[in-house]
């Protein structure tokens, strides 16, 4: 006997586990379709009264991540300390024993290098631009500009996955599936997290699912990788011989068949994929919409620049970002790989310069104009800076620059933040003298503009309770206006 | 027939039932239920009636009327009757006890009772023989055992106050007023819980199993099992076990056909006893993040009638669609934010629905839906908005005039709505709006300053004005992966931007806005052709060229071989590779190029014939962040045994430069001069031996990729 309440009790416990992981957002979805898969309104109740915490400023987020760690000092941080003493060794004061990264720990020298590029102050805050960010300098009033990041990672992927997930070690959820769990998606027929790539033609480092992966959480809050061809997704439309009643018949019967097999079995998957049929289900009628980016009027191409037309590129992805958004996606990221300059960082840093200085710029200025901007945050940022030091041989005109993970720049528009510079490291760009920010603060201050509490936000899994900040992070109130 | 045939006949039957009746009693562990039976149970209630009274009569009269005795053959009527009768409605109790709705102890009790009813009931029919005082005492000994069995029927139904004076009932607290969290968990979710789904049959009405639920004592002090929180230690605490079991099980709780438990309320329960089961910790003694004190503060105790919850928010689950959100701002907040999405799908039922919480909502979006008068008549109720969004909607300047009497709107969104300066004007004036977004070109600085003045308070966000600013276009795509002409090459050149002309040449010659050949419908290439693309549109500055070359292998050599092997990463196919019409692609480690870095490239082809070339191409890729550089020169000797070569001629080619940033394939070409015909040519092509200073990989050699040959 007794193993039979064993079994029952455990049944339950799985039951337990598997829904409420599905989460406050993921409840919303799917249940119309299946009635009998959660029992009437009491889970939604369950969570529907507890986010977010408090009054939202940000409703959606896009976060515009450059891959590779664009070199802040080449860009935002203007240091004309550099350029005078172009070619002369770091001094060990500033370096201060603090450690090197791993490729240019055997360098002999460590020369600084002046940036090549002029700057010149912009906006009303008077932010630092270098010329070849022209059009990101003009929206200089929209843009609070955080010149004091720091984190410890020293290389890509730990770096990368700590930034989207709140921890260097993998499997976490990323930033947008915490907010697809906590929050859902605004509209029932797009996914709550998106993912758009592209590519520069710098020296590249590679993006993997790992960094928008849903971790331990329902893998319904998984990003969603649109495709970087000319179908963003594919098989939207359905075949000839099966209209959408049909195809609205054949999804009902395969979810009545997937329902026993979760009475069954109780595997959390079978529930998640009767959701994701559902959604795919809906994206038929809203995708094609939002992915005909011929039909948008010349102005706004002409805005973006004629590269948003093409499928796969940094500004088609801006342009299909500010549609998805603006049709309620709750997090859109976009990668755009090639600014790991290591060398020859002139050259790579004006051809990445050019794909993304324009698109970015147009993305905050057609959210301004459609009045969504001061509810949609937009980040646009790295996973570390640049060293001040040149890697490899330095000459007049060319110089690399290797990770530098203690001071780096990033900036947000929109959604709660308030426009202004806000940071300062010291004459040398190597270390912070105001305001540092890490990694975990960063996320804090994000997850506190989207309404969320992050100290209060948890999973518990294994034992423990998880949060994005795990054990950390304190939200930036200088930036929030 | 008459009365005695009758009794004959009806002592007949009671002596066959009750025997069956013993039977079907003492093995009714074994026998299955039968829906048809259970539905013959049904009618036990219905008539035990009768053989109770019956029984109570013929007691009285056994007891009172001695000296009355009625005649014989009425009076074993009677008896046979009430027999009859008894051991009937005990073979319906046993039908009915197979439902299993029923507490076990007094069912058995019971139905061992009317067993015994029954038989003492037959036995009674052959009563007329023995002494009348004995008579009496086995009459009220009967009465007896009737009054006691039978009231265990009625406790089955009425519990165990079935024939106690009504108490008053115990009132539960009314519904929390106020979400309170220093309430206890116990009060605020565990009792209206239990009050709800238990305390109806383990209360002060049913106490079944002895067990009453309705208040902490009586929780404690439990029940026939003892208490539910017993064995709380080992995680086993019966109620944990009752509650999960499956619902098919008997000892499961509640009973499968009273009300269930809901999810939340089984992890409230679950989560309540595992902490330890206290009733006087207060919700704000948990831990913030504590999920009971989540779950606690979040529970509702369902009242009766209005769909209302505790903390006097209604539930917006109704007016949610999948085109439609309708949420409030966060929570604890009574403002309502409502988003609409899919224009396809707009009903404008679904606007006018929201009318029940028109004073809630302060943030509407409807942007892109087909909205008229109609529906902004039912949008002027919301008279709380503060920031409407009717972008690309079909309403005119006009329309929206009413919307000024919202005095709350601050923020109004109507990009792509026709509007002029003097609309504009007029719709400004006596706005209550702190912003308003128009996205409307201007081209007259003058004008805006005009409309900014006309309403201080009101920021006017408008679009860019882009007109003047003149860009570059993009260039055309040509979408030809194949450079490789076979027999021929269909090629089709795009561009995204609707409107745009593409010029093109096939002569070597630049494209031209004015006199070259307009693209309309794809190019067809039988030769070797070099194609030169160039987009035009007015109001842009004309695109890069782009340009490919598409080669005719007319000479397929006889035989190929090496002469110094690729590296050991990149072989490809052999030296197969170079005469396979096929191309290796950007992804470069794919197996379709052959490498080389640390020897020199040297190979040989051959022809049964000797015969002329004129021309050799090689397709290679350059890509300087990998280390691979352009071909450094080509060599090609001729010979006609294969040993002794001539040199015919060389090709230098330049390196890239520091500033070159290159990711593509590359065509290389040599040329070889009028001459004699070979039956063997032997190409060299040299690779870059010293990486450039500059570079990262500065003095290791660089690498060669070629995968294709062409001669002609």
């Amino acid at each position: 006997m007794n193993e039979f309440l064993e079994h029952g009790l455990n049944q339950n416990r799985r039951k337990f586990l598997s829904k409420l992981s599905l989460g406050i957002g993921g409840l919303a979805l799917g249940s119309l379709m299946v009635p009998g898969i959660f029992d009437a309104s009491n889970e939604e109740d369950l969570f529907a009264n507890v986010l977010p915490h408090f009054a939202p400023k940000a409703k959606r987020v896009i976060y515009l991540f450059q891959n590779g760690a664009p070199s802040q000092l080449d860009l935002y941080d203007y240091k004309p300390m550099l350029q005078k003493m172009h070619g002369e060794e770091l001094p060990a004061s500033i370096r201060n024993g603090q450690r090197l990264t791993g490729m240019t720990a055997d360098q002999a020298k460590f020369p600084l290098a002046g940036t090549k590029f002029n700057f010149a102050q912009h906006g009303a805050n008077g932010g630092w631009f270098s010329e070849s960010i022209p059009h990101i300098a003009s929206m200089s009033d929209e843009l609070c500009i955080i010149r004091s990041m720091y984190t410890e990672a020293i290389n890509h992927d730990p770096a990368l996955t700590f930034f989207q997930t709140g921890a260097q070690v993998g499997n976490r959820p990323s930033m947008g599936s915490w907010v697809s769990y906590g929050l859902g998606s605004e509209n029932k027929n797009l996914p709550a997290f998106c993912v758009l790539l592209s590519k520069g033609k710098g020296n590249g480092q590679g993006v993997y699912s790992k960094l928008w992966n849903n971790g331990f959480l329902d893998s319904i809050h998984q990003g969603v990788q649109f495709s970087s061809g000319e179908e963003p997704v594919k098989y939207l439309t359905d075949p000839e011989f099966i209209d959408r009643g049909d195809k609205r018949k054949i999804l009902d019967e395969i979810a009545s068949l997937n329902q026993e097999a979760y009475n069954n079995i109780g595997d959390p998957e079978i529930v998640t994929k009767i959701q994701q049929y559902e959604l795919a289900y809906r994206m038929q009628m809203a995708v094609p919409e939002i992915t005909s980016l011929q039909n948008e009027p010349e102005s706004i191409v002409k805005m973006y620049g004629p590269d948003c037309l093409a499928p796969g590129t940094y500004a088609a992805n801006c342009l299909l970002a500010r549609k998805l958004s603006e049709n309620g996606v709750r997090f859109v990221q976009l990668y755009h790989q090639g600014w790991d300059s290591h060398g020859n960082l002139p050259a790579e840093i004006v051809g990445q310069c050019k794909d993304v200085d324009r698109p970015s710029a147009a993305l905050i200025k057609d959210l301004k104009q459609r009045g969504l901007l001061d509810e949609t945050l937009v980040i646009w940022g790295g996973e570390f800076g640049r060293t001040n030091y040149c890697q490899g041989a330095l000459s007049k005109d060319n110089y690399g620059r290797d990770h530098h993970p203690r001071a780096f720049t990033i900036w947000m528009a929109g959604g709660g933040v308030k426009p202004g510079v806000f940071g300062e490291t010291d004459d040398f760009g190597y270390n912070i003298n105001s305001l540092p920010v890490h990694v975990h603060d960063f996320h804090a201050t994000v997850m506190h503009l989207m309404g969320v509490d992050h100290e209060k936000f948890t999973f518990k899994h294994q034992g423990r309770r998880y949060r994005l900040t795990d054990v950390a992070g304190k939200v930036v109130n200088e930036i929030i206006s | 027939m008459d009365s005695k045939k009758l009794s004959q006949w009806g002592e007949w039957c009671v002596c066959f039932l009750n025997p069956l009746l013993l039977l079907l009693a003492i093995y009714s562990e074994a026998s299955k239920s039968n829906t048809i039976l259970l539905w013959f149970g049904k009618l036990h209630p219905l008539v035990l009636h009768f053989p109770i009274v019956l029984g109570i009569a013929i007691v009285i009269y056994l007891v009172f009327f001695q000296n009355n005795k009625l005649a014989e053959s009425t009076e074993k009527l009677v008896l046979v009757g009430n027999a009859l009768m008894a051991s009937m409605v005990a073979l319906l109790g046993l039908f009915l006890s197979k439902q299993d709705a029923y507490d076990t102890d007094t069912l058995n009790l019971h139905k061992w009772g009317g067993l015994s009813i029954a038989l003492i009931s037959w036995g009674l029919i052959y009563l007329k023989n023995i002494a009348t005082s004995i008579q009496k005492i086995i009459a009220l000994t009967y009465l007896l055992v009737l009054l006691f069995f039978t009231h265990q029927g009625a406790i089955l139904t009425h519990g165990e106050n079935a024939l106690s004076i009504p108490s008053p009932e115990v009132k539960l607290a009314e519904e929390v007023k106020t979400v309170d969290s220093s309430l206890t968990v116990y009060e605020k979710a565990i009792a209206p819980i239990l009050a709800q789904k238990c305390v109806s049959c383990h209360g002060p009405d049913k106490v079944k199993g002895q067990l009453q639920l309705q208040s902490p004592e009586l929780i404690i002090k439990g029940g026939k099992n003892g208490s539910i929180l017993n064995g709380i230690q080992n995680e086993e605490a019966q109620i944990l076990q009752r509650i999960h079991l499956p619902n098919t099980d008997e000892k499961h709780m509640p009973p499968i056909d009273k009300l269930q438990l809901t999810l939340e309320e089984l992890t409230l329960l679950n989560k309540w006893v595992k902490a330890g089961g206290n009733f006087t910790k207060k919700i704000s003694e948990l831990a913030k993040t504590d999920s009971l004190a989540i779950l606690a503060m979040a529970y509702k105790a369902p009242t009766k009638g209005s769909g209302d919850n505790g903390n006097n928010a209604p539930d917006l689950k109704q007016y949610n669609s999948n085109y439609l959100t309708v949420n409030y701002l966060f929570s604890g907040s009574e403002e309502i934010a409502v988003n609409f999405f899919q224009g396809s799908f707009y009903k404008i039922e679904q606007l006018k629905n929201l009318e029940k919480i028109k004073d809630k909502i302060v943030s509407l979006n409807m942007q892109g839906m087909p909205i008229t008068k109609e529906d902004l008549a039912i949008i002027l109720q919301f008279t709380k908005l503060k920031k409407l969004n009717l972008n690309y909607t079909k309403l005119t300047l006009n329309d929206l005039q009413p919307l000024k009497t919202i005095t709350s709107l601050k923020n109004l969104s109507i990009c792509g709505m026709d509007v002029n300066q003097s609309t504009l004007a007029k719709f400004l004036e006596k706005a209550p709006f702190t912003e308003i977004n128009i996205w409307t070109n201007y081209s007259s600085e003058k004008e805006f300053q005009q409309l900014m003045a006309i309403n201080k308070k009101v920021k006017i966000i408008i679009g860019d004005n882009l007109d003047a600013e003149i860009i570059k276009l993009t260039s055309p795509i040509i979408d030809q992966d194949s450079s490789i002409i076979v027999t021929s090459l269909d090629v089709v050149v795009k561009h995204f931007l609707k409107g745009t002309v593409v010029r093109y040449t096939t002569d070597g010659s630049d494209p031209d806005s004015l006199t070259s050949p307009i693209y309309t419908k794809k190019l067809r290439f039988t030769k070797n052709t070099i194609l030169k693309t160039k987009a035009f549109k007015p109001g842009w500055f004309s695109s890069d060229m782009v340009q490919k070359t598409f080669y005719k292998s007319e000479i397929h050599p006889d035989t190929i071989y090496f002469v110094t092997n690729p590296d050991k990463k990149y072989p490809g196919t052999g030296a197969k590779t170079l005469i396979d019409y096929e191309l290796g692609e950007q992804n470069f480690s794919n197996g379709k190029w052959l490498a080389y870095r640390d020897t020199t490239m040297k190979f040989v082809i051959g022809f049964k014939q000797a015969r002329p070339l004129q021309e050799a191409h090689f397709n290679a890729f350059v890509d300087n962040g990998s280390y691979i550089f352009p071909i450094l020169s080509i060599m090609i000797e001729g010979s006609n045994d294969g040993k002794e070569f001539k040199k015919l001629n060389e090709a230098r080619f330049p390196s890239l430069k520091e500033t070159d940033v290159v990711r593509e394939n590359k065509s290389f070409s040599c040329s070889i001069p009028a001459g004699p015909a070979y039956k063997y040519y032997r190409f060299t092509l040299l690779n870059l031996k010293k990486l450039p200073t500059w570079h990262p990989g500065k003095g290791t050699p660089g690498w060669i990729f070629v995968d294709e040959l062409f001669l002609n």
